[in-house]
């Protein structure tokens, strides 16, 4: 890295080191790299104070192409790393980039824990469905039924949904978007980038390689208007290629009706609310999938609670206010003691 | 007619090395197509090799740089040509 940048000055090409990206031409992994080399720019930080943390996969290639510091960290570990990273050094902008098999089968445990504790983290998980760097066997988010290496008679293991498990784990940010879709995915990027606290966004993203076509239902300009749901704050839960298709509730159960003539009314709709305390809404829309409900893209949650670098600053504040200072010779030296002899 | 990228392009690299005329490189924001270089494959095979490997079909017909086969088979053979 060259000298202290300034951040008012930098572009996309400050951002972009001089290694060859070494993904399957295709990818979807370069659009994400794209736009978060586009959005780097944008955000008013100094280039030193980015560190982008990955694990192990294709996903976690990331660090090497960009021109931040950064870590490609042991598998599964990126959010254990990258939570020390950031309660050692508050003023760095922390990114954890992770895929299906990194963060929700080794990692899963440092995964929940990152959010549970809503360290101030971008977490940012390229769902393939599959493990792609190993050549295609299933990973956590493989659907029911599909054939790969490792289950050539079908998947009997029931896929994680991201989006819900990070709303279970407390979660502050909740987001989801997809690799072929750039501007949608540069609006939620900027989105959880600005966001204090664990902000985690799942993106869509095809492997050509071992799993082409796994997004086509959502992606395939002919079909997609019907498929997914495109949240947005404070606006009716619509959809479908005219609009004319939307979510409604009965008691708990969420049902897609006609909006029209005859029909329900846009009053009838459930009203997105990412902002809502409560987690139940952001929930209640990660559990829709295709072919009973179209898939829902966008912010499901975005709330500011207290970070955990926030508390815990705040607690060695207060201890030192009350005790003052201390050493560590006066540490080593009190509470029970012995003496060996 | 010469092809183009439009802007749903996701940056994947793989049209690239598929182009026999070298006329698809990086742009700034996406990959770009040099229209002085595209032939849609006239002479090289039937079918445009980008548009058939783009998995998101962003590579269209590019309406500013319309040419007859005759002319992009002339394009070709200009861009072969050995020099004398």
């Amino acid at each position: 890295m060259s000298n202290l940048s300034t951040a008012s000055l930098l572009t996309k090409k400050d951002f972009e080191s001089n290694q060859d990206v070494r993904w399957c031409p295709g990818c979807g992994d370069y659009a994400v790299l794209a736009q978060i080399q586009k959005l780097m720019p944008q955000l008013g930080i100094p280039r030193e104070n980015f560190a982008f943390i990955s694990g192990i996969g294709c996903s976690s290639r990331f660090p090497y192409y960009m021109e931040t510091y950064g870590m490609h960290g042991i598998h599964g570990r990126a959010p254990a790393i990258a939570s020390g990273l950031k309660l050692a050094r508050p003023e760095l902008s922390v990114w954890v980039v992770t895929g299906d098999g990194d963060a929700l089968a080794i990692g899963g445990n440092h995964f929940i824990h990152a959010m549970r504790r809503n360290v101030d983290l971008k977490i940012v998980l390229l769902n393939n469905r599959i493990y792609g760097l190993t050549k295609g066997q299933y990973s956590p988010t493989s659907e029911l039924g599909m054939k790969t290496k490792t289950t050539p008679l079908g998947n009997i293991d029931r896929p994680f949904s991201p989006v819900a498990l990070a709303l279970g784990a407390g979660a502050t940010f909740v987001a989801r978007t997809v690799d072929s879709d750039q501007a949608h995915m540069a609006g939620v990027l900027k989105r959880a980038a600005e966001h204090r606290g664990s902000a985690f966004v799942e993106i869509f993203q095809n492997c050509i390689v071992f799993n082409d076509g796994a997004y086509d239902a959502i992606t395939d300009k002919s079909v997609r208007d019907d498929a997914r749901l495109l949240l947005e704050h404070g606006k009716p839960l619509v959809f479908g290629k005219n609009k004319d298709k939307g979510i409604r509730l009965r008691g708990l159960e969420p049902e897609v009706v006609a909006i029209g003539e005859h029909a329900a009314s846009e009053a009838d709709l459930v009203m997105h609310d990412e902002s809502a305390e409560h987690s139940g809404l952001a929930f209640f829309l990660s559990q829709f999938d295709a072919p009973n409900f179209p898939v829902p893209l966008g912010v499901f949650r975005a709330v500011r609670q207290p970070t955990y670098e926030e508390m815990n600053i705040q607690l060695h504040a207060d201890a030192e206010a009350r005790k003052g200072r201390g050493t560590l010779d006066a540490l080593f030296n009190s509470g029970d003691t012995w003496t060996i002899k | 007619m010469a092809l183009t990228i439009t802007d749903e392009c996701i940056n994947c690299d793989v049209c690239e090395p598929e182009c026999p005329n070298n006329a698809i490189s990086q742009g700034d924001e996406i990959y770009v197509i040099d229209p002085a270089k595209c032939t849609e494959c006239v002479g090289h095979y039937d079918e445009s090799q980008c548009v058939a490997v783009c998995p998101v079909d962003c590579i269209v017909v590019d309406p500013a740089n319309t040419e007859s086969k005759e002319q992009l088979h002339d394009k070709f053979l200009r861009l072969t040509a050995t020099p004398a």
